[in-house]
Protein backbone atom coordinates (compact mmCIF):
# COMPACT_ATOMS: atom_id res chain seq x y z
CA UNK A 1 0.00 0.00 0.00
CA UNK A 2 1.35 3.37 -0.74
CA UNK A 3 2.67 5.29 2.15
CA UNK A 4 0.29 8.10 3.05
CA UNK A 5 2.44 10.53 4.97
CA UNK A 6 5.52 12.27 4.48
CA UNK A 7 7.38 11.91 7.53
CA UNK A 8 7.29 9.81 10.66
CA UNK A 9 8.75 11.07 14.12
CA UNK A 10 8.83 9.97 17.11
CA UNK A 11 8.85 12.02 20.43
CA UNK A 12 9.57 11.28 23.97
CA UNK A 13 8.55 12.71 26.63
CA UNK A 14 10.84 13.06 29.73
CA UNK A 15 10.95 14.17 33.17
CA UNK A 16 10.92 13.62 36.62
CA UNK A 17 7.70 11.98 38.20
CA UNK A 18 4.58 13.61 38.70
CA UNK A 19 5.73 16.49 36.61
CA UNK A 20 2.25 16.06 34.45
CA UNK A 21 3.93 14.26 31.51
CA UNK A 22 1.20 11.86 31.68
CA UNK A 23 -1.78 14.65 31.63
CA UNK A 24 0.07 16.07 28.66
CA UNK A 25 -0.47 12.91 26.81
CA UNK A 26 -3.59 12.14 28.70
CA UNK A 27 -6.54 14.28 29.56
CA UNK A 28 -9.35 11.85 30.63
CA UNK A 29 -11.55 13.27 33.52
CA UNK A 30 -13.74 10.35 35.05
CA UNK A 31 -17.00 10.98 36.85
CA UNK A 32 -17.82 9.45 40.24
CA UNK A 33 -19.82 6.68 38.85
CA UNK A 34 -17.92 5.38 35.88
CA UNK A 35 -14.33 4.18 35.75
CA UNK A 36 -12.84 4.54 32.60
CA UNK A 37 -11.35 1.50 31.36
CA UNK A 38 -8.46 3.23 29.02
CA UNK A 39 -7.23 4.89 32.14
CA UNK A 40 -7.13 1.90 34.31
CA UNK A 41 -4.45 0.75 31.90
CA UNK A 42 -3.02 3.86 30.88
CA UNK A 43 -1.70 5.22 27.34
CA UNK A 44 1.81 4.01 25.90
CA UNK A 45 1.84 6.11 22.97
CA UNK A 46 -0.10 8.05 20.46
CA UNK A 47 0.17 8.79 16.88
CA UNK A 48 -0.87 12.40 15.59
CA UNK A 49 -1.09 13.81 12.49
CA UNK A 50 -0.10 17.47 11.73
CA UNK A 51 0.23 19.54 8.56
CA UNK A 52 3.69 21.29 8.13
CA UNK A 53 4.05 23.46 5.57
CA UNK A 54 1.89 21.28 3.31
CA UNK A 55 3.76 17.57 4.30
CA UNK A 56 1.94 14.98 5.88
CA UNK A 57 3.71 14.51 8.98
CA UNK A 58 3.04 11.60 11.58
CA UNK A 59 3.86 11.91 15.60
CA UNK A 60 4.33 9.09 17.71
CA UNK A 61 4.33 10.54 21.01
CA UNK A 62 6.10 8.19 23.81
CA UNK A 63 5.19 9.19 27.85
CA UNK A 64 7.99 7.57 29.47
CA UNK A 65 5.93 7.94 33.32
CA UNK A 66 6.73 4.92 35.14
CA UNK A 67 10.49 4.91 33.84
CA UNK A 68 11.53 7.65 36.11
CA UNK A 69 12.01 5.42 39.16
CA UNK A 70 15.18 4.00 37.26
CA UNK A 71 16.70 7.59 36.77
CA UNK A 72 17.46 6.70 33.86
CA UNK A 73 15.30 6.16 30.77
CA UNK A 74 16.03 2.61 29.10
CA UNK A 75 17.99 2.71 25.57
CA UNK A 76 14.80 1.09 23.83
CA UNK A 77 12.42 4.87 24.73
CA UNK A 78 15.47 6.62 22.97
CA UNK A 79 16.21 4.35 20.20
CA UNK A 80 14.93 5.87 17.07
CA UNK A 81 13.77 9.29 18.68
CA UNK A 82 14.33 12.25 16.77
CA UNK A 83 12.63 15.13 19.34
CA UNK A 84 12.54 14.98 22.79
CA UNK A 85 10.23 17.13 25.34
CA UNK A 86 12.18 17.38 28.77
CA UNK A 87 8.95 18.29 31.25
CA UNK A 88 9.25 19.59 34.63
CA UNK A 89 6.31 21.41 37.10
CA UNK A 90 7.21 25.07 37.66
CA UNK A 91 5.59 24.13 41.72
CA UNK A 92 8.52 21.83 42.21
CA UNK A 93 12.22 23.41 42.32
CA UNK A 94 13.96 19.80 42.13
CA UNK A 95 12.04 18.87 39.41
CA UNK A 96 13.75 21.95 37.71
CA UNK A 97 16.75 21.17 39.20
CA UNK A 98 17.01 17.71 37.31
CA UNK A 99 16.73 19.21 33.83
CA UNK A 100 20.45 19.07 33.59
CA UNK A 101 20.42 15.22 34.52
CA UNK A 102 18.10 14.75 31.79
CA UNK A 103 20.03 16.21 29.67
CA UNK A 104 23.22 14.58 30.56
CA UNK A 105 21.07 11.45 30.24
CA UNK A 106 20.20 11.89 26.54
CA UNK A 107 23.33 13.24 25.78
CA UNK A 108 24.61 9.57 27.25
CA UNK A 109 21.96 7.64 25.40
CA UNK A 110 20.02 9.22 22.66
CA UNK A 111 21.16 9.88 19.02
CA UNK A 112 23.34 13.09 19.19
CA UNK A 113 21.21 15.00 17.17
CA UNK A 114 18.16 14.61 18.65
CA UNK A 115 15.73 17.96 18.78
CA UNK A 116 14.99 18.97 22.54
CA UNK A 117 12.89 21.37 24.07
CA UNK A 118 11.97 22.43 27.46
CA UNK A 119 8.33 22.44 29.12
CA UNK A 120 7.69 24.56 32.26
CA UNK A 121 4.18 22.68 32.97
CA UNK A 122 1.60 23.52 35.59
CA UNK A 123 1.56 27.38 35.19
CA UNK A 124 -1.68 27.73 35.70
CA UNK A 125 -1.07 27.09 39.89
CA UNK A 126 0.62 30.73 39.79
CA UNK A 127 0.01 30.40 43.45
CA UNK A 128 2.07 27.09 44.33
CA UNK A 129 5.06 28.54 41.53
CA UNK A 130 8.77 27.57 42.50
CA UNK A 131 10.28 28.09 39.54
CA UNK A 132 10.02 31.70 37.68
CA UNK A 133 9.92 31.92 34.11
CA UNK A 134 12.72 34.19 33.70
CA UNK A 135 14.76 30.95 35.43
CA UNK A 136 13.25 28.73 32.68
CA UNK A 137 14.40 30.68 29.76
CA UNK A 138 17.83 31.16 30.92
CA UNK A 139 18.41 27.36 31.44
CA UNK A 140 17.34 26.85 27.66
CA UNK A 141 19.83 29.58 26.59
CA UNK A 142 22.19 27.80 28.73
CA UNK A 143 21.16 25.02 26.35
CA UNK A 144 20.29 26.61 23.33
CA UNK A 145 17.37 24.83 23.38
CA UNK A 146 13.60 25.96 22.93
CA UNK A 147 11.00 27.16 25.96
CA UNK A 148 7.50 27.27 26.53
CA UNK A 149 5.52 27.02 29.67
CA UNK A 150 2.74 25.08 29.19
CA UNK A 151 -0.16 24.08 30.92
CA UNK A 152 -2.07 20.19 30.27
CA UNK A 153 -4.81 20.97 32.33
CA UNK A 154 -5.35 24.18 30.11
CA UNK A 155 -4.72 22.92 27.38
CA UNK A 156 -2.27 26.05 27.03
CA UNK A 157 0.58 25.35 24.53
CA UNK A 158 0.57 22.11 24.71
CA UNK A 159 0.09 21.78 20.46
CA UNK A 160 1.94 24.95 20.10
CA UNK A 161 4.91 22.73 21.58
CA UNK A 162 4.77 19.83 19.60
CA UNK A 163 4.43 22.15 16.72
CA UNK A 164 7.41 23.77 17.26
CA UNK A 165 9.60 20.57 18.23
CA UNK A 166 8.13 18.64 15.09
CA UNK A 167 8.98 21.95 12.69
CA UNK A 168 12.43 22.03 14.36
CA UNK A 169 12.98 18.63 13.33
CA UNK A 170 12.02 18.70 9.74
CA UNK A 171 13.96 21.88 9.02
CA UNK A 172 16.86 19.89 10.40
CA UNK A 173 16.21 16.84 8.45
CA UNK A 174 16.11 18.65 5.04
CA UNK A 175 19.08 20.85 6.07
CA UNK A 176 21.16 17.46 5.97
CA UNK A 177 19.22 16.45 2.79
CA UNK A 178 20.93 19.36 1.28
CA UNK A 179 23.88 19.05 2.51
CA UNK A 180 24.26 15.44 1.56
CA UNK A 181 22.94 15.91 -1.88
CA UNK A 182 25.20 19.14 -2.29
CA UNK A 183 28.46 18.09 -0.72
CA UNK A 184 30.17 20.98 -2.26
CA UNK A 185 29.47 22.62 1.42
CA UNK A 186 33.04 23.20 1.68
CA UNK A 187 33.34 21.26 4.83
CA UNK A 188 36.65 19.23 4.20
CA UNK A 189 38.31 18.09 7.03
CA UNK A 190 35.81 17.94 9.35
CA UNK A 191 34.62 14.50 9.78
CA UNK A 192 30.83 14.37 11.46
CA UNK A 193 29.42 11.89 13.52
CA UNK A 194 26.87 10.48 10.67
CA UNK A 195 29.63 8.40 10.03
CA UNK A 196 29.34 6.63 13.00
CA UNK A 197 25.63 6.50 12.51
CA UNK A 198 25.78 4.58 9.47
CA UNK A 199 26.32 1.61 11.39
CA UNK A 200 22.88 1.76 13.21
CA UNK A 201 20.11 -0.34 10.99
CA UNK A 202 18.09 2.21 10.22
CA UNK A 203 18.50 6.08 10.88
CA UNK A 204 15.52 8.25 11.31
CA UNK A 205 16.66 10.24 8.10
CA UNK A 206 16.56 7.44 5.87
CA UNK A 207 12.99 6.59 7.46
CA UNK A 208 11.59 10.14 6.26
CA UNK A 209 11.26 11.50 2.77
CA UNK A 210 10.71 14.64 1.70
CA UNK A 211 9.87 15.27 -1.64
CA UNK B 1 -40.28 -17.10 -1.15
CA UNK B 2 -40.41 -13.58 -0.34
CA UNK B 3 -38.20 -14.19 2.90
CA UNK B 4 -35.88 -14.93 -0.08
CA UNK B 5 -36.20 -12.20 -1.65
CA UNK B 6 -35.40 -10.04 1.23
CA UNK B 7 -32.37 -11.63 2.17
CA UNK B 8 -30.93 -8.61 3.25
CA UNK B 9 -29.97 -8.33 7.17
CA UNK B 10 -30.10 -4.83 8.92
CA UNK B 11 -26.27 -5.07 9.00
CA UNK B 12 -25.77 -5.44 5.36
CA UNK B 13 -28.11 -2.66 4.30
CA UNK B 14 -26.13 -0.17 6.83
CA UNK B 15 -22.65 -1.44 5.29
CA UNK B 16 -23.64 -0.77 1.90
CA UNK B 17 -23.50 2.99 3.18
CA UNK B 18 -20.07 3.10 4.50
CA UNK B 19 -18.41 0.16 3.12
CA UNK B 20 -17.45 0.62 -0.19
CA UNK B 21 -15.05 -2.30 -2.45
CA UNK B 22 -14.42 -3.87 1.09
CA UNK B 23 -12.88 -1.01 2.82
CA UNK B 24 -14.29 2.37 4.92
CA UNK B 25 -16.38 4.55 2.09
CA UNK B 26 -16.44 8.09 5.05
CA UNK B 27 -14.06 9.43 7.37
CA UNK B 28 -14.03 7.53 10.89
CA UNK B 29 -14.24 9.56 13.59
CA UNK B 30 -14.76 9.65 17.41
CA UNK B 31 -18.37 9.92 18.53
CA UNK B 32 -17.79 12.00 21.23
CA UNK B 33 -15.55 15.00 20.29
CA UNK B 34 -14.87 14.32 16.28
CA UNK B 35 -11.39 13.82 16.27
CA UNK B 36 -10.55 11.99 13.15
CA UNK B 37 -9.25 8.48 13.73
CA UNK B 38 -9.18 7.26 9.94
CA UNK B 39 -8.96 8.87 6.43
CA UNK B 40 -11.46 7.60 4.27
CA UNK B 41 -10.62 4.07 1.98
CA UNK B 42 -7.28 3.41 4.47
CA UNK B 43 -8.83 0.03 6.26
CA UNK B 44 -10.87 -2.77 5.43
CA UNK B 45 -13.93 -3.66 6.69
CA UNK B 46 -13.66 -7.50 8.31
CA UNK B 47 -16.82 -9.35 10.33
CA UNK B 48 -15.63 -10.90 12.96
CA UNK B 49 -16.82 -11.53 16.56
CA UNK B 50 -14.56 -10.40 19.17
CA UNK B 51 -15.10 -9.06 23.29
CA UNK B 52 -14.41 -5.61 23.95
CA UNK B 53 -14.65 -4.09 27.51
CA UNK B 54 -16.79 -1.66 27.69
CA UNK B 55 -16.13 2.16 27.60
CA UNK B 56 -17.95 3.13 30.78
CA UNK B 57 -17.03 0.28 33.85
CA UNK B 58 -19.66 0.64 36.55
CA UNK B 59 -17.12 1.86 39.73
CA UNK B 60 -19.42 -0.35 42.33
CA UNK B 61 -18.58 -3.83 40.24
CA UNK B 62 -14.56 -4.72 42.01
CA UNK B 63 -12.47 -5.71 39.10
CA UNK B 64 -14.45 -7.69 36.93
CA UNK B 65 -14.12 -6.21 33.65
CA UNK B 66 -17.64 -5.84 32.00
CA UNK B 67 -17.53 -6.67 28.38
CA UNK B 68 -19.53 -6.33 24.96
CA UNK B 69 -19.53 -8.55 22.01
CA UNK B 70 -18.46 -6.38 18.78
CA UNK B 71 -19.01 -8.00 14.88
CA UNK B 72 -17.65 -5.54 12.99
CA UNK B 73 -14.44 -3.32 12.70
CA UNK B 74 -12.20 -1.80 10.33
CA UNK B 75 -8.66 -3.72 10.05
CA UNK B 76 -6.25 -1.38 9.54
CA UNK B 77 -2.71 -3.57 9.04
CA UNK B 78 0.43 -0.65 9.84
CA UNK B 79 -0.46 1.63 12.86
CA UNK B 80 0.96 4.70 10.76
CA UNK B 81 -2.71 4.62 8.65
CA UNK B 82 -3.99 6.36 11.67
CA UNK B 83 -4.51 9.85 11.70
CA UNK B 84 -5.19 9.93 15.29
CA UNK B 85 -5.34 7.59 17.88
CA UNK B 86 -4.04 6.49 21.56
CA UNK B 87 -2.72 2.89 22.20
CA UNK B 88 -2.90 1.86 25.76
CA UNK B 89 -0.20 -0.18 27.50
CA UNK B 90 0.12 -4.30 26.79
CA UNK B 91 -2.35 -6.31 28.28
CA UNK B 92 -1.99 -9.67 27.38
CA UNK B 93 -1.12 -9.18 23.63
CA UNK B 94 -2.86 -6.31 23.24
CA UNK B 95 -2.91 -2.80 23.17
CA UNK B 96 -6.50 -1.41 23.67
CA UNK B 97 -7.34 1.86 21.00
CA UNK B 98 -8.60 4.84 22.13
CA UNK B 99 -9.25 8.19 21.16
CA UNK B 100 -5.96 10.51 20.78
CA UNK B 101 -7.94 13.99 21.42
CA UNK B 102 -10.69 12.73 24.41
CA UNK B 103 -9.27 9.66 25.49
CA UNK B 104 -12.67 7.65 25.05
CA UNK B 105 -12.09 3.99 24.07
CA UNK B 106 -11.36 1.64 23.69
CA UNK B 107 -12.34 1.82 19.91
CA UNK B 108 -10.87 -1.29 19.47
CA UNK B 109 -7.58 -2.87 19.69
CA UNK B 110 -4.36 -3.83 18.72
CA UNK B 111 -2.74 -7.41 18.45
CA UNK B 112 0.83 -7.21 19.46
CA UNK B 113 1.70 -10.43 17.84
CA UNK B 114 0.42 -9.50 14.38
CA UNK B 115 0.82 -5.63 14.70
CA UNK B 116 -2.45 -5.12 13.40
CA UNK B 117 -4.77 -3.31 14.57
CA UNK B 118 -9.34 -3.33 14.59
CA UNK B 119 -11.37 -0.17 14.99
CA UNK B 120 -15.10 -1.17 16.51
CA UNK B 121 -17.51 -0.06 13.99
CA UNK B 122 -20.19 0.56 16.51
CA UNK B 123 -17.76 2.48 18.63
CA UNK B 124 -17.29 5.21 15.96
CA UNK B 125 -19.28 7.44 13.46
CA UNK B 126 -18.22 8.08 10.14
CA UNK B 127 -18.49 11.52 7.94
CA UNK B 128 -17.72 12.97 4.88
ZN1 LIG C 1 -12.62 11.82 21.17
Amino acid sequence: MAKTYDCLFKLLLIGDSGVGKTSILFRFSEDAFNISFISTIGIDFKIRTIDLDGKKVKLQIWDTAGQERFRTITTAYYRGSMGIMLVYDVTNEKSFENIKNWIRNIEENASADVEKMILGNKCDLDSQRQVSKERGEQLAIEYQIKFVETSAKDSLNVEYAFYTLARDIKAKMEKKQKEASNPSGGRSGVHKPTLNDARKPVTWLSRCSVL
Amino acid sequence: MAEMENDVSPIETEQREYVEDGKNKLVVQCKFCGSKILDKKSSNYIAQEKDLPLMQQASNNDREVQNETIKEFYHVENMYTFENIGFTHTVDNHKYLSCADCDAGPVGYHDTNTRHSYVAISRIVHSK
